[in-house]
């Protein structure tokens, strides 16, 4: 009886399986067989917020023969150390190119002395990049995609993986659409936006949020990271702004209208007359009656690009080519000089969109008066023609501060500097509720921050702000809350606790979108996810070998990144891709992986 | 008077149709999509064919719980009726199965209940393997690996329509039968072990009159911590057969042509955001799950139960010192300390076994010393001391045997917070790798969709409180089944 079950049984099962006809996985792959070379051991580096990248990355090499080793620390303070100490083949890296000119990604990464590089000493690099900085932007396309090819196509020193898109949402049945804007680089500017019931503008306060509960510093010079970038943005004029899509533009800054002089080495300002810096008294925001004149613009540029100016500076390197700020008193210097390619004179340049002329030029800057055509100019020269000088002064760290106060403050000796005792300009402990309070800030921009806490900080509206003309800030309170976590951030968005959050992620996008009340805004931005391949570390075997090196980058895929982030991400060569139009793609081809592969493990035998 | 009522199979017949009504609700649940409103054919028919499979085992219970009160044995219309009721194997409702097996049985024994409980083992792991076959391809083992599941599964049928038969059997033959069968644990099936074990001891109980019920015979009148136990092995079971029936590239290899399936016969818990099958991912991550789970148990067990049985033999100052020293260790919070050393030596697996063995050995060791104190006073040992035993023996041979079960209980309760922890560990990105299928990594992914793709994060998490749960019941079981004031 046993038998018989058991036959049947077998039987049966037989035929069940031969009618579901079952392919087996060597019938499938046939063709694409791994060939037998070993894999070759490769380790990986990224931080934890990496961890999609780092996935689809070990998937592609392992796909093309390497036995990948992540190493995900958690967070980003440990990975910056590994990367630091050199400990990886290959390292997921981002960069956002906060100043939308190429100069300022590729001389921080690239170059032999960048503040962050990334790569070898490399003279042809170093050339291409110098060449590059002198240009305008009609020549520059060129020597930019012959850089491109020489970093990547040449020497697989790095590999793009994609640029990334930016996106902000905000509660449309509160705020007015179409005061809010997205900027490609520009931190989000918070003076154009009103509620729609226009009467709300004075007494609700705008909610908004960011991750970074700890301010790195109030001071525009010592910081340029995620936790100031925004707040600095709102609370220091510059001599220039970006547009939302990086072009440079006097609107809604501090000068009325600026030009170029022919050599491109000389840029003037024609400055306005109706902002005032604004304090805070008891809670509240005042007029100082101290006009934001040539003399703070002079005193805060030249700070900016002195190392030596303050401890801790941490944005010289942006600044580096300002050789000298003056104020200009001599019209004839005005008349005289010619701007690039117009042929006209800076005087008349500057004067082309001003209602009253150039009658005088006055160095005090109380005697200022537009009206009157008495106006203050600011010449600002650099070490050599570089055109993209404009960009950095359109950078939060050229915000502008006030002489009288920040020296006011800054009593300290710098040679004996101790963050313990003393309390310089912009130190969060200034502004933070308890003993320590004693905001001594001084705003020249729209908003200055009364005090915050570990939650949130507070601003309010400065009154002295190009008073009567439309760059005025609308509404008068804002209020930015700290949410550590981009979900519970979109919760409060949707539970209407914010407002508005700036910088969301792309699995948020679909949430955003199911809710009637979210208007979402996404737009490109300069920020490039890519891959460092490790030239830095002689011991490291991809610093000896090209072939390893090239087998890495044609192993790349970015069409699966695309693919993964649901299509909201672009393809990026380098982190030039989203500023200049070069045109270079990343193509993976796996036979050519394993082409230089091959001749890597030829060589690494003999 | 002792009625029907009282016996294993009525309790099981009635614990089986509430599963059974649950079940069916669960189908119904799912056979409706809410938005818009349609109903799901197939799912449908599968739910009404449970509910009259779920009526008619009421009608059954009804119908034995009217006659129990004239006989202790149940009619031969109620028994057919239990044996048409095991047709509702093929609409998946185990829970009929089980209770309609108990009843066709006459004189219930343990090996035959755990014989039950092992061919539903065997129809578990086969079901859930033969779920590849909606694949594109199966791993290159499969056929064969399928094949020799059969045959075991046509076996075990065997073993238990002869139960009497197989008990009965004397000499070479059954030396080479229990030899063969034993062999067939190797697919991960314990309950095998535990049927082995009742056939084997059936030669003892002839010679001893009465013998005192071990663990294993009171633990199945508890249905639900039989059911737990079930869930346990079936896993166990899967782990191992997944090694051949499951293609582990489904799993880690990412399908970007895939991404975010909704679940599917081909995917039957969708896939995630890199294209890998959830499914594949849930049955591998078991395999880590459990094996941390278990690992995290027995080295603390076998540490702070030493630790705790020295301190409490000894006394005094050995006591002091031990114990102080683990009140340190008790004074830091269990998952912090677990994730300070995960921090400090990286995130692997041993790693993560060691970080979460170590938080766990204080409260081992209270409860050892607890048992080793109050057996240390008692006569026998006592008695083994004034003929002179030295320390060692009386430890090894008195102390430890007779103060085990509150520990055994006590291992199996904590499994489940060892499970937890490890999935929470993972879940903040510091467990295993995150490509490495584990339930905490998976529910991690998950929690990302939980408003988009929710099937993601429900199913790794149901996976979790199942397994949990299971350990759960079985502890519980345990327990009732070692207190002396319960038998």
């Amino acid at each position: 009886m046993k038998k018989k079950l058991l036959s049947t049984v077998v039987l049966l099962g037989t035929m069940v399986l031969s009618a579901c006809n079952v392919t087996t996985e060597d019938e499938a792959t046939t063709g694409n067989t791994n060939n037998d070379q070993e894999a070759v051991q490769i380790d990986l580096l990224g931080a934890a917020a990496d961890e999609k990248d780092l996935n689809i990355l070990r998937d592609q090499l392992t796909r093309n023969g390497f036995e990948v080793n992540v190493n995900q620390q958690p967070d980003y303070a440990s990975y910056r150390a590994q990367r630091d100490a050199g400990n990886f083949d290959i390292s997921v890296a981002s960069w956002t190119t906060v100043t939308g000119n190429p100069d300022y990604a590729v001389r921080s990464l690239f170059t032999s002395d960048g503040d962050s590089r990334v790569i070898a000493p490399d003279s042809e690099v170093d050339e291409l990049i110098n060449q590059a900085a002198t240009e305008n932007e009609s020549e520059y396309v060129n020597t930019y995609s012959e850089l491109e090819n020489v970093l990547v196509t040449e020497n697989a020193y790095t590999a793009g993986l994609y640029n990334s898109l930016k996106a902000q949402a905000f509660n449309k049945d509160l705020i007015n659409p179409e005061s809010v804007n997205l900027y490609k680089s520009r931190a989000f500017a918070w003076d154009t936006v009103q509620f729609n019931d226009t009467s709300l503008n004075e007494t609700e306060p705008l909610i908004l949020t960011q991750t970074e509960s700890d301010l790195t510093s109030l001071d525009p010079i010592k910081g340029n990271d995620g936790s100031i970038n925004q707040l600095n943005t709102n609370m220091y004029v510059r001599l220039v702004n970006l547009t939302e899509d990086d072009t440079v533009t006097s609107e809604a800054s501090l000068s009325y209208d600026h030009a170029i002089a022919e050599g491109n080495t000389d840029y003037y300002f024609v400055l306005r007359d109706d902002i005032n810096f604004t304090s805070v008294e008891d809670g509240q925001a005042v007029d100082t009656g101290e006009r934001v004149g040539a003399d703070d613009v002079k005193f805060s540029l030249e700070r900016a690009s002195d190392p030596e100016s303050v401890p801790d500076h941490r944005t010289y390197s942006l600044h580096e080519y300002i050789d000298e700020v003056t104020v200009v008193d001599d019209m004839s210097e005005l008349e005289d000089a010619t701007v690039a390619e117009a042929g006209t004179s800076v005087k008349d340049a500057l004067e082309a969109d001003l209602d009253t002329s150039i009658n005088s030029l006055v160095t005090d800057k109380t005697q200022a008066d537009s009206a009157a055509g008495n106006y203050q100019v600011v010449k600002l020269t650099t070490t050599e023609p570089f055109p993209q000088v404009l960009n950095y002064l359109a950078h939060q760290s050229a915000g502008i501060v006030s002489k009288k106060q920040v020296e006011s403050i800054n009593t300290y000796d710098i040679e004996n500097f101790d963050i313990n005792t003393d309390i310089p300009y912009g130190d969060q402990r200034a502004v933070t509720e308890g003993d320590t309070y004693d905001n001594h800030l001084y705003a020249s921009g729209p908003y200055v921050m009364i005090e915050k806490n570990d939650y949130a900080a507070t601003f309010q509206k400065n009154p002295a702000y190009m008073p009567e003309t439309d760059n005025a800030a609308k509404i008068k309170n804002v209020t930015v809350r700290f949410i550590g976590d981009m979900d519970s951030a979109l919760s409060a968005l949707r539970s209407g606790e914010v407002h508005l959050l700036y910088g969301l992620g792309e699995t948020q996008y679909q949430v955003v979108e199911g809710e009637e009340s979210l208007e979402l805004q996404t737009g490109p931005s300069n920020a490039v996810q890519y891959l460092i391949i490790n030239t830095t570390n002689e011991d490291r075997k991809t610093a000896q070998s090209e072939d390893l090196r090239k087998a890495i980058l044609y192993s790349i895929n970015q069409d699966d990144f695309i693919q993964s982030y649901d299509g909201q991400k672009e393809k990026a060569f380098t982190p030039v891709t989203p500023l200049v139009e070069t045109g270079n793609e990343l193509e993976a081809d796996a036979d050519l992986a394993q082409e230089h592969l091959s001749n890597y493990l030829e060589q690494s035998e003999e | 008077m002792k009625s029907y009522k009282d016996t294993l199979a009525y309790k099981q017949i009635e614990f089986s149709t509430g599963l059974s009504l649950i079940y069916t609700g669960i189908l119904l649940f799912a056979a409706f999509d809410f938005s818009p409103f349609t109903v799901r054919p197939l799912i449908m028919i599968l739910a009404s064919m449970n509910g009259v499979a779920t009526v008619l085992q009421a009608l059954l219970v009804l119908k034995i719980r009217k006659n129990s009160k004239k006989v202790l044995a149940i009619n031969s219309t109620s028994r057919k009726l239990a044996g048409g009721l095991l047709l509702s194997l093929l609409i998946g409702n185990l829970f009929i199965v089980l209770s309609s097996l108990y009843l066709l049985k006459k004189k219930l024994t343990t090996g035959y209940i755990y014989a039950v409980y092992m061919v539903l083992t065997d129809l578990l792991v086969i079901g859930v393997s033969s779920l590849n076959l909606f694949k594109a391809y199966v791993t290159n083992s499969f056929i064969p690996f399928m094949f020799l599941l059969l045959f075991v599964l046509v076996f075990h049928l065997v073993v238990l329509a002869g139960y009497n038969r197989i008990e009965a059997m004397t000499g070479i033959i059954r030396k080479v039968f229990l030899l063969f069968f034993a062999a067939t644990t190797l697919v991960g099936n314990l309950f095998v072990l535990f049927v082995m074990i009742s056939l084997m001891q059936r030669t003892d109980s002839e010679t001893k009159m009465t013998r005192r019920k071990g663990i294993r015979e009171k633990i199945i009148r508890n249905q639900a911590s039989m059911l737990g136990l079930l869930f346990i092995v079936f896993l166990v079971a899967i782990s191992i057969c997944s090694y051949w029936t499951f293609n582990y590239g489904f799993a880690v290899t990412n399908d970007y042509s895939n991404i975010l399936q909704s679940p599917s016969l081909t995917y039957p818990f969708g896939t995630d955001n890199f294209g890998r099958d959830v499914f594949s991912r849930i049955v591998f991550g078991a395999r880590i799950s459990l094996t941390v789970g278990v690992l995290a148990t027995v080295i603390p067990l076998l540490f702070g139960g030493a630790l705790g049985a020295i301190s409490g033999y000894y006394g005094r100052h050995t006591d002091n010192l031990i114990m102080r020293f683990l009140d340190v260790l008790y004074a830091i919070p269990g998952i912090l300390l677990a994730i300070t050393i995960v921090a400090a030596f990286g995130a692997s697996t041993t790693n993560l076994i060691i970080a979460l063995s170590i938080g766990y050995i204080p409260s081992y060791a209270r409860t050892m010393r607890a048992n080793v104190i109050q057996v240390t006073n008692l006569e026998y040992v006592e008695a083994s001391r004034a003929i002179g035993n030295n320390h060692i023996n009386i430890i090894w041979q008195h102390v430890i045997p007779n103060s085990l079960a509150p520990m055994i209980v006590r291992a199996t309760l904590t499994i489940g917070s060892a499970i937890i922890a490890t999935s929470s560990l993972s879940y903040l990105g510091l467990g295993v790798e995150n490509y490495i299928p584990e339930w905490g990594n998976i529910l991690r992914t998950g929690s990302e969709y939980l408003e988009t793709e929710p099937y993601l994060a429900i199913y790794p998490g149901l996976a979790i409180i199942a397994l949990v749960l299971s350990f759960n019941f079985l502890g519980d079981g345990l327990r009732d089944a070692t207190d002396p004031r319960l038998s």
